[in-house]
């Protein structure tokens, strides 16, 4: 007798999409449209959160070391260096290589490359670039090569990345608490609209649901269409939203790439990596607007 | 059968619907309920289904106490008592014959049951030639018939009848009465309420006038007071 009643919730529930098929094209539009504003934010969330990483991962401190310092020498202050603790890694760049590098990296004006010609020899000091262990670490080892003792040691770059890194994790924050209010006005307009429109859909059935009553049908069975249908909503509006949102994310992907250039930001990829926390969430979180618009629109137009 | 004990129904502190009702049915009655618009008729109905909760006093159905009756034991009673009302209440979209297996549908009734139920009912009350047809393609009579079937599917003990001719001139209105007469002499016990004066002289039965929420008369065989 459950299976029979469960089979014909399903049935009475397809049949009610059906027969109001414009009222359930509406629910089912506005629920896309939610979702694609809760993904967009999403991904701007996710945009700041990979910036942050991938400009924490490039920080890194730079030691110049004096024009006549020897290769050996240079190699025995790196390993002095790498055995610090809150190192990563040394990396040693040469006069040579800074040249090349500079001359690379300028090729295209002019006025350096002539003036770099004119000096006739390499300005360049050599450098060690020294990693940090992590990002929390760059300070505790800032104080260390502060403190390093040698008379390789030319000039130190500390930058203050610390201040730099905690603005961008202040805007990513207030970025992400906009997001946060954004979404829930969304949520809020949703189960609104929802709301009203289940509430029209439930005036359409007071007839249908007075007769259920009167020949006495369960509550449970004269709501269970109703859920049924807030699931079939939700899963139509996630399979429409995945579609759309992929599409969207493909479109996006080289325009993200060319704008972060040197970063590795894949929003496909993370999509794809994250598809079920994602999409799951999304589907409980729509099912569950649905199902309690129904629920309590039943309750307050039909007293069931 | 049907007990009403010092039943009390109040819509606010002033607008008294049922005042001190005292009533006993009898198991395959056959009882009228009469009185003018407005006098507690429908109200005595609803409680009778629990559509309406009552204020004080006790109502017993065939030994159960529905006085405070549980929301979830509600359907279990509204499948015992068969219920028509005035305006047919019937699915516009749905067949005679559809309209009809609703009633078990709705209850979980498995396709077997229904396929028998059905239109064995629709024999009973004279349809069986009309299965197909839609509500507004029969008369107001034929739709009050398929009221009874639909009432009829759960074979209950009681039968409530709210008004049932008050939408049917007197040919139509004179064959429902007979129809309920023969559901009665099945031994199901049959409540109608009416303000038809000249059905309730015709049927010569128990008669039971409300006035004001209060019982004021209650004959045997009785007519038409007001």
């Amino acid at each position: 007798m459950l299976f029979i009643s469960l089979l014909r919730a399903v049935k009475f529930s397809l049949q009610d999409i059906i027969r109001n098929i414009w009222l359930s094209l509406v629910i089912i539009i506005i629920l896309i449209l939610a979702l694609f504003s809760i993904n967009l934010l999403y991904t701007v969330k996710v945009i700041g959160q990979a910036t942050v990483s991938a400009v924490k991962e490039k920080i890194d401190v730079s030691l110049f070391l004096k024009n006549d310092a020897t290769e050996e020498e240079i190699l025995a202050l790196s390993q002095r260096l790498k055995s610090l603790p809150g190192v990563k890694n040394v990396d040693y760049i040469s006069k040579d290589k800074a040249l090349a590098a500079f001359t690379d990296k300028h090729q295209d004006n002019q006025e350096i490359i002539d003036a770099l010609k004119q000096l006739k020899r390499n300005p360049l000091s050599p450098t060690l670039i020294i990693k940090p262990n992590s990002f929390e670490s760059i300070d505790d080892l800032s104080k260390r090569l502060d403190a390093l003792d040698s008379p390789l040691i030319e000039s130190r770059n500390f930058a203050n990345y610390k201040l730099m890194l905690q603005k961008i994790d202040s805007i990513t924050a207030k970025v992400a608490e906009a997001g946060l209010l954004i979404s829930l006005i969304f949520a809020v307009i949703t189960i609104l609209v929802v709301y009203n429109s289940v509430r029209v859909a439930t005036y359409t059935h007071r007839r249908e649901i007075a007769i259920m009553r009167l020949v006495g049908a369960s509550s449970w069975f004269i709501k269970l269409p109703f859920v049924f249908s807030g699931l079939i909503y939700a899963l139509v509006s996630l399979g429409a939203i995945v579609a759309v949102y992929f599409l969207f994310l493909t479109v996006l992907q080289p325009y993200l790439e060319a704008f972060f250039v040197g970063y590795n930001i894949n929003l496909l990829e993370h999509y794809r990596e994250n598809f079920f926390t994602i999409f799951a969430t999304q589907f409980v979180a729509a099912a569950l607007v649905n199902i309690i618009a129904s629920l309590s629109a039943l309750r307050v137009y039909s007293k069931i | 059968m049907i007990r009403f004990v010092n039943v009390k129904k109040l819509y606010s502190h002033d607008v008294v619907a049922l005042n001190n009702v005292n009533l006993h049915i009898k198991p395959g009655e056959f009882v009228s309920i009469v009185g003018q618009s407005g006098t507690g008729k429908t109200t005595l109905v609803k409680t009778l289904i629990s559509e309406e909760k009552i204020d004080g006093g006790r109502i017993v159905v065939g030994g159960w106490d529905i006085t405070r009756i549980k929301r979830s034991e509600v359907p279990v009673l509204r499948r015992q008592i068969g219920v028509i009302f005035q305006d047919f209440k019937l699915l516009p979209k749905k067949t005679l014959l559809e309209n009809v297996a609703f009633a078990l549908q709705v209850c979980g009734s498995g396709r077997k049951k229904i396929n028998t139920i059905a239109p064995h009912v629709m024999r009973i009350v004279n349809l069986e030639d009309k299965l197909a047809r839609y509500p507004f393609e029969v008369s107001g009579g034929e739709q009050q018939r398929v009221a009874i079937a639909r009432a009829l599917v759960h074979r209950p003990k009681i039968l409530l009848a709210d008004e049932p001719t008050g939408n049917l001139d007197s040919i139509n209105a004179n064959e429902i009465i007979d129809l309920l007469l023969r559901i009665n002499k099945f031994g199901t016990t049959v409540i109608l309420v009416t303000h038809n004066r000249e059905i309730v002289n015709r049927l010569r039965r128990r008669v039971i006038t409300i006035e004001n929420g209060q019982i004021v008369s209650d004959q045997a065989v009785g007519k038409y007071l007001l």
